[in-house]
């Protein structure tokens, strides 16, 4: 292999990151469409939306297992996160650091055309970063409160007394609202940066092959461009 | 005419006749007659009227049905009569004994008893139409009536006479119609109970008179249970389902299914399992100040996240658009 040459094309998700992917958004959608019958029971169409799903029962069992197998999913992606740092070379792309702070600011002066240029982003931008914390976030808060949601007997002793009066009303709130912050972060944060951007329309194919093109890179990703091919950038 | 008559009843056509005979009657002696004639002829039509019925001492329902299916204050629509679960009935006087008015004279069913007087007596401050056809439930539905008397509502209504309890209709919906219990038409199906309870738990009378708790109705309709009954969930428990129907009890009252000490063994029909620390999950008080404010906290959140997401959305579109109509050729890469 001719080291100085610069690749084409680098791979940014290898096939367990994509496939962790595919369960992810697949369980997801299925929590979504089945939460969201529960939520707006009172709104007309949900009692159709729910026999849709099979009915209130069948909707309750598809809710707690793809809950359950997106639970499973998170845990194997902590497992494949320490794989990944035992194999070696794995770089700190994705902790949130100041710089991202800067290159938020930066971006939006952007935005109203008070900098020419989009900032000097690494691996991950920091709507990326955003993005993959917000996971961590509704797994804590979603998923815990979901888990308990579903086993409330078994749950229920962990709870101490002073704290019973409230404490499901707070789960609730916590599993509904957060559910609804996390459909609406996706549907408009997501979707347009992956799906309806003009560069990327109908869809990012990241998600199916993993790979970006080193023109993609250099002009979404500088600074991961300059870290990886810095000293060959004249060939 | 008289064929539209004839279907209705062979009673009505039996009056009918009679009424046409009074006419002939009345027609031929007209000529040359005098005034008396003309009298005689209007007695005979009354007494025909009102006489006839008694002859015949017909009450069954179709009899009944000749008048009132009519428009008018007790009209009784019959096709949905038949098809309740008393249609079969046919005897109007079993439960309408005691009939008021001349229209009614001579015509009765079975003489009301001592005990049904007395109830009717007592529920008569909720019933102003017919207190005793009202109260006559009891005759064929005793076990009911004995288990609903031992309730809150029961004693409620026949001991402390209050107007505010339920009588059976009130929970069943008027006799004529009642459906049965798995019709979705039923005002106590299991979907439909909680919004046949609300007519009266939902009022603020229940607040200030009773103690109730202020939110009973929308603390359950917005919990698990209550959503989970209103998207068609059939083991999703109804109000009936914890506190009883018939049964239903204070629950202050030690034989209440939700007295304090028997929650464990009332949720832990569905919740096997269940332990005194779990039942506290569900009571119909208000939101406790903590959830209440964890809740708008949250909402608070979202809100935050949706405006921001929404005005970097944008603004990526706009800079988008700026780039390409003004820079274009520049010194992109």
């Amino acid at each position: 292999m001719n080291k100085t040459e610069i690749p084409t094309e680098i791979e940014r998700f290898d096939l367990s990151a994509r496939i962790q992917h595919v369960i992810m958004f697949t369980t997801f959608l299925l929590l979504s469409f089945t939460g969201w019958g529960l939520k707006y029971a009172y709104q007309d169409p949900a009692s159709a939306w729910i026999s849709f799903w099979g009915g209130a029962k069948m909707a309750g069992i598809i809710h707690r297992v793809a809950g359950i197998t997106m639970l499973l999913d998170f845990i194997y992606h902590q497992f494949y996160l320490v794989n990944q740092f035992r194999k070696g070379g794995m770089r700190p792309t994705l902790i949130p650091m100041p710089k991202d702070v800067v290159d938020a600011f930066h971006n939006f002066m952007y935005f109203f055309g008070l900098r020419k240029e989009k900032p000097n982003f690494g691996k991950f931008n920091y709507m990326q970063k955003f993005d993959y914390w917000a996971v961590y976030w509704g797994m804590f808060i979603i998923g815990a409160s979901g888990f308990f949601l579903a086993f409330p007997v078994l749950v229920s002793p962990l709870f101490p007394l002073w704290s019973i009066q409230w404490i499901w009303d707070v789960i609730i709130a916590m599993h509904s609202d957060e559910a609804l912050l996390a459909i609406v972060f996706i549907l408009i944060f997501h979707f347009y940066n992956e799906h309806l951007r003009p560069e990327v329309f109908p869809m990012n194919w990241m998600w199916l092959t993993g790979k970006m093109s080193i023109d993609q890179l250099k002009h979404h990703h500088p600074a991961e461009y300059e870290h990886l091919f810095g000293d060959k950038k004249e060939k | 005419m008289a064929y539209y008559v004839h279907t209705y009843s062979s009673d009505w056509c039996v009056i009918k006749d009679q009424i046409e005979a009074a006419w002939i009657y009345h027609y031929y002696n007209m000529k040359g007659e005098s005034m008396r004639n003309w009298l005689n002829a209007l007695l005979l039509l009354l007494f025909t009227l009102v006489l006839t019925p008694a002859a015949y001492a017909a009450t069954d329902a179709a009899t009944c049905l000749g008048c009132h299916s009519m428009e008018g204050a007790a009209n009784v629509n019959q096709e949905k009569f038949t098809k309740s679960v008393h249609g079969g009935m046919n005897d109007c006087t079993m439960c309408h004994m005691v009939l008021k008015g001349a229209q009614h004279q001579g015509l009765s069913g079975g003489k009301p008893d001592k005990g049904l007087l007395e109830l009717a007596a007592a529920i008569s401050p909720k019933s102003k139409v017919d207190p005793i056809a009202q109260a006559s439930c009891v005759n064929c539905h005793p076990d009911s009536y004995q288990t609903y008397k031992a309730s809150v509502h029961g004693q409620n209504v026949i001991v402390k006479r209050s107007s505010d309890g339920p009588v059976c209709t009130n929970c069943h919906g008027s006799p004529h119609y009642i459906q049965p219990k798995a019709s979705k038409e039923s005002a106590v199906n299991h979907f439909n109970i909680v919004e046949t309870c609300g007519k009266c738990h939902e009022e603020k009378f229940m607040t200030d008179k009773y103690a109730f708790s202020s939110r009973v109705m929308e603390r359950y309709k917005e919990s698990f249970h209550g959503r989970k009954l209103k998207v068609g969930h059939k083991n999703a428990p109804s109000c009936a389902d914890c506190h009883g129907a018939h049964d239903v009890k204070s629950a202050k009252d030690p034989s209440s299914p939700v007295f304090a000490g028997n929650k464990v063994k009332t949720c832990a029909k569905c919740h096997s399992g269940a332990t005194e620390k779990f039942v506290a999950a569900i009571t119909h008080k208000p939101m406790h100040p903590i959830a209440h404010w964890t809740e708008l906290a949250l909402i608070v959140l979202t809100m935050s996240v949706f405006a921001f997401i929404c005005i970097h959305v944008l603004l990526d579109i706009f800079a988008d658009i700026r780039e390409r109509l003004f820079r274009k050729g520049d010194n992109h890469e």
